[in-house]
């Protein structure tokens, strides 16, 4: 009896494992299946395979709705993009009472990525969302890689707010894809408490050159015990960064330009150099970057876009101690620079698209409801408008007491704009794969030039096919 | 089981040749029952036979068509030469890394791991063990847990404000934080720790059936003939345990060179692609950056599978004590 009920139960929690393995990837369709099948023939066995496929990430979009008064976007970033595109639906609402916005919150960047690969492979859009977030670097190719899973804007919104670099990254062949939502503007931010105690103030690290950076980060260090910066380097934009505040590129005419590119040998030997003084702290991943490093009180600097923001403000000790200034250069001017993005496309799935623009446009797009659609993005997601006149409104202008009163979220759309356009590449983040080994080997007692030439040859390498 | 069914029915056809040649009514009779039974077992057979048939060979034909082409999924055209992607293997440094990776896991885990198991398992197949099931249990544990949870458990037990730092740091044995994951040797060193402590028990498991199988006379015998402790197990226990060597041994094997969950999570390849492994890469090449290259991760995938053939078939012969 009792091995009865026992098998009973046993059974029971197989059925149910089973159904939530079968819901979970019956939807997640082929890169589901490509994932599980690796993963089973590792384990053989079937119990763990089962539980492992239960995990796997949920790539489907939602797809369309039937109402012809809701639209469905997809987006990353519950403290970030959601709060954002909420606002921009609470704002389009007043002009549009029956609107409806279906937020589909996927659990990063990649998924969107994924479902366009997904449909792109089988031919059925369907399944996509009537508008979906795209990060900036990788617009560009899944544009040129999937041209059937885009429709252009409708309609035009006030181009002349946002950033040429921005609009860049939306526009083809002079057609507008896309609208862009954040501001990727860099900020470079130091504690000035901890400065204060070496000696320094925030002017002694700003309009400077790297070199004198990298010594007072060392008298810093020495006097306080902090390190000056910290980077995630498992994804390190440090280079990238760097690079544009000097207004170079690590491309040149679509081809990598690192052999010979003096500018890039010496922002190398910068990080190199800093992360042996232990002034720079290269993270080994993302959270170690954020919670270790920034929240865990280790750095007086970060140097990253400015949607770190809201990741400083979890270190609640350090509020009021912040300041934000200018990047330094090889040369001494003031650089700027800008980090990530992303902007939103309507895909070709939607069969709005007339109400899709209206809204992108009234909200994001400068149009009556910008301004509301950006001031409550700020205060309830950190996100900081790229278009320009939104930099305008009050809200922007009042002064942040974690930054010491400083009125920065003016100061970084000012900034925004001052960001040079450098060349891009669709092999962005594989060269930034490169770049960050490049640095690993360096810092690991390897010759520079060496290296730099096997960076080189190595994104050659991945760019022919 | 494929095999037989092929068997039966081309007897059968040579039988049903002859019956229409003789065309006698007993013998189509006799041959009807025959056919009947058979139909049966190809009824049974046929949808495992279709399934498979649908869900694993013909992928592999696609995924092999697939290789020799390039192109983002949405159009993928014919390579130039056709057999370029295969060319390409062949001067990918980070493919040439990765495969390195995988195997030097391959030859430090596995041996590790099994004579691990075996000795364990002789550990706990002792009859006079008080709480041998609760023992068991106990290695059997870490299999239970998903390969991406332990993954990230060890990430953060080895991460360098992480347990483990803070234990040496504690005990005096270190001076200042080992930055475990961020060093190729020591995040090497981790990933083959962890994969220890995930498959030791799964494959004592195998080991503790095996034993159970030996005739405990033949113990008994080897006893009363003086053998010892050690000798009785390596003449009697790793003999008898052959063929269960073999497997656990294709089995390792074969799970290792597709080790995929450790590299992703615990080190996602780090640093610089030295704990990357060939399944991470391939990954990488179709869905981690970018725009997916499925021609190219198709035939990185075409080669590990014809590496696991040859291990795998080696393995069988070094096994085989029939010649």
């Amino acid at each position: 009896m009792k091995k009865k009920l026992l098998s009973l139960m046993l059974a029971g929690v197989l059925a149910v494992t089973a159904l939530a393995a079968c819901g979970g990837s019956g939807s997640a369709g082929s890169d589901g299946a490509a994932d599980s099948s690796a993963e089973e023939t590792a384990d053989a066995d079937a119990g763990s395979s089962a539980d492992s496929s239960a995990e796997e990430e949920e790539v489907a979009l939602i797809g369309s709705s039937d109402d012809p008064n809701t639209l469905t976007v997809a987006a990353w970033d519950a403290n970030f993009n959601i709060p954002a595109l909420e606002a921009a639906e609470a704002a389009y609402q007043k002009v549009n009472p029956d609107f409806k916005l279906e937020i589909q919150e996927v659990s990063a960047s990649s998924d969107v990525e994924n479902a366009i690969t997904l449909a792109g492979s089988s031919g059925d859009y369907s399944q996509l969302t009537d508008i979906v977030l795209f990060q900036d670097h990788y617009i560009n190719q899944f544009m040129m890689n999937y041209p059937d899973a885009w429709q252009p804007l409708t309609k035009d919104a006030d181009w002349s707010g946002f950033s040429d670099d921005k609009l860049s990254y939306s526009t083809f062949d002079g057609t507008h894809y896309g609208m862009p939502v954040d501001n990727g503007a860099a900020i470079f931010a130091y504690r000035t408490d901890i400065l204060e105690q070496a000696g320094y103030t925030v002017d002694d690290f700003t309009g400077i050159t790297w070199d004198k950076w990298l010594e007072q980060a060392k008298v810093v260090k020495e006097k306080t015990g902090y390190a000056l910066m910290s980077m995630d380097h498992n994804g390190d934009d440090l280079p990238y960064m760097m690079m544009q505040a000097e207004g170079a590129s690590q491309w040149k005419d679509g081809k990598a330009n690192l052999v010979g590119n003096d500018t890039f040998k010496s922002i190398i030997e910068v990080i190199v150099q800093g992360a042996q003084d232990g002034t720079i702290i290269l993270a080994n991943d993302w959270s170690e970057y954020t919670d270790t490093t920034i929240i865990g009180d280790q750095v007086a600097g970060v140097f990253n876009g400015n949607w770190i923001i809201p990741t400083m403000k979890q270190n609640t000790a350090a509020s009021g101690n912040w300041v934000v200034t200018t990047i330094p250069t090889l040369s001494g001017k003031e650089g700027y620079a800008a980090n990530g993005g992303s902007s939103l496309y309507v895909t070709s799935n939607c069969q709005k698209a007339d109400l899709a623009s209206d809204f992108l446009t009234y909200t994001f797009g400068g149009g009556d409801g910008a301004i509301e659609t950006y001031d409550a993005a700020l205060t309830n997601g950190g996100v900081i408008s790229c278009y320009g006149p939104a930099g305008k409104s009050d809200l922007y202008n009042q002064p942040d007491e974690f930054f010491g009163g400083q009125t920065v979220y003016a100061d970084i759309v000012e900034n925004g704009t001052h960001v040079p356009a450098v060349e891009q590449s669709d092999y962005h983040y594989d060269l930034r794969t490169l770049v960050g080994n490049l640095i690993t080997n360096v810092i690991n007692g390897n010759d520079i030039d060496a290296e730099i030439e096997n960076a080189q040859s190595e994104i050659e390498f991945t760019m022919e096919e | 089981m494929i095999q037989s069914g092929n068997r039966v029915i081309s007897g059968s056809l040579i039988f049903l040749k002859k019956g229409e040649k003789k065309g006698g009514v007993i013998l189509n009779k006799g041959r009807s029952i025959q056919a009947k039974q058979q139909a049966a077992g190809w009824i049974f057979l046929a949808p495992a036979t279709i399934l498979i048939f649908i869900m694993s060979f013909w992928p592999m034909f696609q995924a092999f068509i697939m290789s020799l082409k390039k192109g983002s999924s949405a159009n993928m055209v014919w390579q130039t030469p056709i057999y370029h992607n295969y060319e390409r293997i062949l001067q990918d440094k980070t493919f040439l890394t990765a495969m390195g990776n995988t195997f030097l896991y391959l030859i430090v885990e596995v041996p590790i791991m099994l004579i691990l198991a075996i000795l364990l398992a002789q550990l706990l197949n002792n009859r006079d063990l008080k709480f041998r099931g609760a023992f068991r249990t106990m290695v059997f544990m870490p299999c239970a847990v998903s390969l991406v949870s332990y993954a990230l458990i060890f990430k953060s037990l080895f991460a360098t404000q992480g347990l483990i730092n803070t234990v040496l740091m504690n005990l005096g044995l270190i001076s200042e934080n080992i930055n475990w994951l961020g060093t190729t040797g020591t995040a090497r060193a981790v990933i083959i720790i962890g994969l220890i402590w995930r498959w030791t028990g799964y494959n004592m498991v195998f080991y503790l059936a095996g034993l159970q199988n030996i005739e405990y006379s033949v113990y008994e015998a080897a006893k009363i003939d003086g053998s010892n402790g050690w000798k009785t197990f390596w003449y009697i226990t790793v003999p008898l345990l052959r063929p269960t060597i073999v497997m656990t041994a294709i089995m390792s094997i074969n799970g290792t060179l597709q080790l995929f969950d450790e590299s992703v999570n615990l080190t996602n390849g780090g640093p610089s692609n030295t704990t990357i492994t060939m399944s991470h890469y391939i990954w990488n090449q179709s869905l981690g950056v970018g725009v997916a290259k499925f021609g190219y991760a198709s035939s990185l995938a075409f080669v590990v599978f014809i590496m696991v053939g040859i291990l795998a078939f080696i393995n069988l012969k070094v096994g085989d004590v029939r010649d």
